[in-house]
């Protein structure tokens, strides 16, 4: 597991581009020393690719975007570079998000399994889709998860979200020291130094396991309208 | 009125089942109390030995279960304790000569005949562990303060639970300046990973070794820290829930802190 506090530059493939979400509160020295090192690890593939910049919700940063843009021209040779669209929302959602205002969500039924107490050594839980225990899960017990997992307490065994294949499934607890996570088909080892006890979560980015602090690091707080998970 | 049956459990070998099952029997029989102590481990007994009693077993708890003797004709009389008697384990037989129903009816007629029997459950989770709990009214699990003796105990508390037993716990072999050091788990830690009423702390000392050498009750030995803890463990377990549990850090914890206090003002 690595750390992803203070990552100036993160990127992602998106269809047919390259999707750079940068961080505007750093100088641009180092974000240009972020770019460059993550664009030389991908060598020939960013000759003509196409470059989208985010630089993020709140920031206006044509300029910030217009100068990294030519810099990657310049040294990666990479082709077009833009800013990411507005996103617009299709009828679909529309449709659905007026059903949810208008119903308080009371047409969806919970899929989460939800359990009180501690789960002990030898103690194995399975659930369907997400997973949430209010209390501890001690060393030597086990539990699977089709979603997420939610340990609101110590987790201290071992938790397999997303189980067989969901990728997007995130491991989170107050206390976060698993003897091995496991997301979709990937696996990582437990952490073994104690650090401070705080609510840390575990998801999947670049094809690996990442913790973050759930705190700073709270995934679905870009979302700009409460989902159904 | 019928006595209690007490299952005396670890899961993980070697903790100190049955150094704890010889001392709290013995503590409870000098407290005038009736008490039987079982050796459940078939095929590997030494609950004799440590009694020291070795030397005059006749029949054994295979023979009262294949009704071949009667349980007192079984049961041997301490040396020098009156009231405590041990019920040997076979020698020569495999755990699965007993089943849970067969431990079910003894433990019947054991509760008409004392006060207070304890099995001594042999290491593991099979069939030994099975039948010793079966006829179970209470449990008290046994552990060291080591990451593995806590995995182990976590999972018999788990089976035990299962039954719809309560068990309490006693930490056995607390070394307080490794606890001091921060080499050792301390009793907190190891109550925080199995959050279950606990019933005593027990220091390590090297009078256990020479107790169960010997064959000496180790409550008898004065001067021992262990044998005192096993007393007042077994006032706990009989008319004196609320004895005060001593902390093994004891006096040291406080002239540090306030020690530190006066450092830091300083």
């Amino acid at each position: 597991m690595k750390d992803t506090e203070n990552q100036p530059v993160k990127l992602k493939g998106v269809g047919d581009s390259l999707h750079v979400a940068i961080d505007p509160t750093q100088s641009i020295d180092t974000l240009r020393q972020s770019l460059s090192r993550t664009f030389e690890r991908l060598k020939h593939l960013a000759i003509n690719a196409k470059v989208i910049i985010d630089p993020g919700e709140d920031a206006d940063c044509d300029g910030l975007i217009d100068e990294l843009g030519q810099f990657l021209k310049d040294t990666f040779a990479v082709g077009m570079v833009s800013k990411p669209q507005p996103r617009k929302r299709s009828d679909n959602q529309e449709r659905i998000r007026e059903q949810d205002i208008g119903n308080e969500w009371h047409h969806y039924r919970s899929e989460a399994l939800i359990i009180a107490g501690r789960v002990r050594s030898g103690l194995n839980i399975r659930a369907k889709n997400h997973l949430v225990i209010l209390g501890d899960l001690n060393p030597g017990a086990e539990v699977y998860a089709g979603g997420d997992i939610l340990v609101m307490g110590s987790l201290l065994g071992k938790a397999a979200a997303g189980q067989p294949d969901n990728e997007t499934a995130i491991v989170m607890a107050l206390e976060f020291k698993p003897t091995q996570i496991q997301i979709g088909g990937l696996v990582a080892a437990g952490i073994t130094e104690s650090g401070a006890s705080r609510p840390e979560f575990a998801y999947v980015e670049n094809n690996e396991i990442v913790v973050d602090d759930y705190v700073k690091g709270n995934p679905f707080r870009q979302l700009g309208w409460p989902e159904v998970r | 009125m019928d006595g209690k049956v007490i299952v005396v459990t670890s899961g993980k070998g070697g903790v100190g089942k049955t150094t704890v099952t010889a001392a709290i029997g013995a503590a409870m029989a000098m407290q005038g109390k009736r008490v039987a102590v079982v050796d459940m481990d078939i095929g590997l007994r030494n609950l004799d030995v440590v009694m020291g009693l070795e030397n005059r077993i006749v029949f054994n708890i295979v023979d009262v279960i294949q009704g071949k003797c009667k349980i007192k004709q079984a049961a041997v009389k301490d040396r020098r304790i009156d009231n405590l008697f041990l019920i040997p384990a076979s020698q020569s037989h495999e755990k699965n000569v007993i089943r849970p129903e067969n431990m079910i009816w003894l433990a019947g007629k054991l509760r008409k005949e004392f006060d207070f029997t304890f099995l001594d459950c042999p290491a593991g989770i099979e069939q030994g562990f099975k039948n010793s709990i079966a006829a179970a009214d209470e449990a008290i699990v046994v552990c060291t303060p080591e990451v593995s003796s806590v995995r182990d105990a976590d999972r018999v508390i788990g089976l035990l639970y299962a039954r719809s037993i309560k068990p309490r716990l006693i930490i056995n072999r607390i070394v307080p300046k490794m606890v001091e050091n921060g080499d050792m788990l301390s009793h907190e830690d190891v109550l925080d990973v199995l959050s279950v009423d606990l019933l005593g702390l027990v220091v390590m000392d090297d009078k256990v070794v020479v107790s169960t050498n010997t064959g000496t009750p180790l409550v008898m030995q004065k001067d021992s820290a262990a044998g005192s803890a096993f007393q007042r463990i077994g006032l706990r377990l009989d008319g004196h829930p609320d004895l005060p549990i001593e902390n093994p850090m004891g006096q040291k914890g406080f002239w540090k802190k306030l020690g530190a206090k006066f450092s830091r003002k300083n």
